[in-house]
């Protein structure tokens, strides 16, 4: 079976190994340099802590994929798992972990004050609760899209990168793509994040997607500081500490920004930081950028062959991919294997 | 003899080839691969000895090789400086 994939970010790679795997002639197109899309400008969050049966069971496979990939690979993913911490300002924001509790999450419920025994600095009058999720933690996007292709790679796929890939369709089936050379494929995936809607509308498929644009800044490296994962849902804050020592941040995002790095957020976005952990105040922000992605329905990703023969949409992670997008890979892997 | 290229991230010439060598020879993907330009600097000290490797190593002009995005802000800002400014 040949397999032609649209975007080398995790959803992408992750196919390409699973179905290099089992035998498939997988190439992967990415029309840009490795990284550029939302795989590369992530803040490396992971949690199974959503308001979703599906999610729940996606991001809990994903878990297990991570460490049963950076050992088949042989590739240090640099993840740690030091809890991700969900900060609440009403009881009502808290309900979600009734759900997730029900699905076997291993959740605490922490009123403000007890959030100092996880993490000391933290200023208790911001939030009133919070949800703790010990297994959740920070993974580093960019080695994990190193070792995914390096795995990809050793398994025979071939990885053109700065392609951009048009689907060729012909009577209502895929016959491959185009890159300005054909590529015949059985099966074309479109796992370009962002840049899959626009894909999709040139197909004729109608995408209800939204395209959320992001923005995140990185401060100057300090050493081992801050162990969880923190978002504060009321503000959209969230911050961490990356294995290189960086303070790691930004602001939930939003439709239809523009795609510039803007000085209101690093403002907006010092303001709520420093309030939140008012140690940080003197450390400096280095670098600053923007990250987009798409979104589905209700926070759910797109995941499943489309109406056009062989055109299968892995797409619709929102800011969960990192989470999430291993295990929607497994899926799809063995969907188009049995297709 | 060691020769430091980005003092920022402490890389060495040597260290810039083998990224080079193992695939990352673009100037984006050479940059996050090794971290040379995401240091303190942000490559006011090292881009111009990165592009020089990596025009030698490939035979790319620097003019095909382009530069990387140039993100802000230009000098490292504290964030207390940052958060007394007025929001929009």
């Amino acid at each position: 079976m040949n397999v032609a994939i649209i975007g080398a970010g995790i959803a992408g790679l992750a196919t390409a190994y699973f179905l290099a795997k089992e035998g498939a002639k997988v190439k992967v197109f990415e029309q840009k340099f490795l990284l550029h899309g939302a795989s590369g400008r992530n803040s490396g969050g992971l949690t199974a802590q959503f308001n979703d049966e599906e999610l729940i069971k996606l991001a809990l496979r994903s878990e297990k994929l991570y460490e049963k990939l950076q050992s088949e690979i042989g590739f240090n993913f640099l993840l740690r798992r030091n809890g991700y911490l969900k900060l609440f300002n009403s009881e009502e924001e808290l309900r979600e972990v009734n759900l997730q509790r029900k699905f076997g999450l291993k959740v605490e419920v922490l009123q403000a004050e007890e959030v100092k025994e996880i993490f000391p600095d933290i200023n208790v009058k911001v939030f009133r609760f919070a949800s703790y999720y010990p297994k959740g933690g920070v993974v580093f996007p960019w080695a994990v899209i190193w070792g995914l292709a390096k795995g990809c790679r050793d398994l025979g796929v071939e990885i053109y990168d700065f392609k951009k890939a048009e689907v060729v369709v012909e009577n209502g089936k895929v016959r491959g793509v185009n890159t300005g050379e054909f590529h015949e494929a059985d099966v074309v995936v479109n796992s370009a994040g962002a840049w899959s809607k626009e894909i999709n509308e040139k197909l004729g498929i109608k995408d209800d997607r939204t395209i959320i644009r992001e923005e995140i800044c990185v401060t100057e490296s300090i050493k081992p500081y801050l162990d969880p994962y923190i978002l504060h849902v009321s503000s959209g804050l969230f911050l961490s500490q990356s294995m290189r020592g960086e303070i790691v941040g930004g602001i939930v995002g939003k439709q239809n920004g523009g795609i510039n790095s803007s000085l209101d957020f690093l403002i907006r976005y010092a303001k709520l930081a420093t309030n939140l952990v008012p140690k940080l105040k003197s450390l400096a922000v280095l670098r600053q950028w923007v990250g987009v992605y798409d979104e589905g329905i209700d926070g759910k990703p797109v995941v499943g062959f489309s109406n056009v023969q062989g055109f299968y949409q892995l797409n619709g992670f929102g800011r969960k991919g990192m989470s999430i997008a291993l295990a929607c890979a497994e899926k799809a892997a063995e969907e188009i294997l049995n297709a | 003899m060691r020769k430091v290229v980005c003092r920022c991230e402490d890389l060495s010439e040597e260290e810039i080839v083998h990224a080079i060598e193992l695939g990352y020879d673009d100037i984006e993907s050479l940059k996050r691969y090794t971290g040379a330009t995401t240091g303190p600097c942000q490559g006011k000290g090292c881009l111009m000895h990165i592009l020089r490797i990596l025009s030698q190593k490939t035979g790319k002009s620097i003019d095909e090789i382009g530069i990387t995005t140039q993100r802000p802000p230009v000098n490292p800002v504290p964030l207390y400086i940052l958060a007394s400014g007025e929001e929009k």
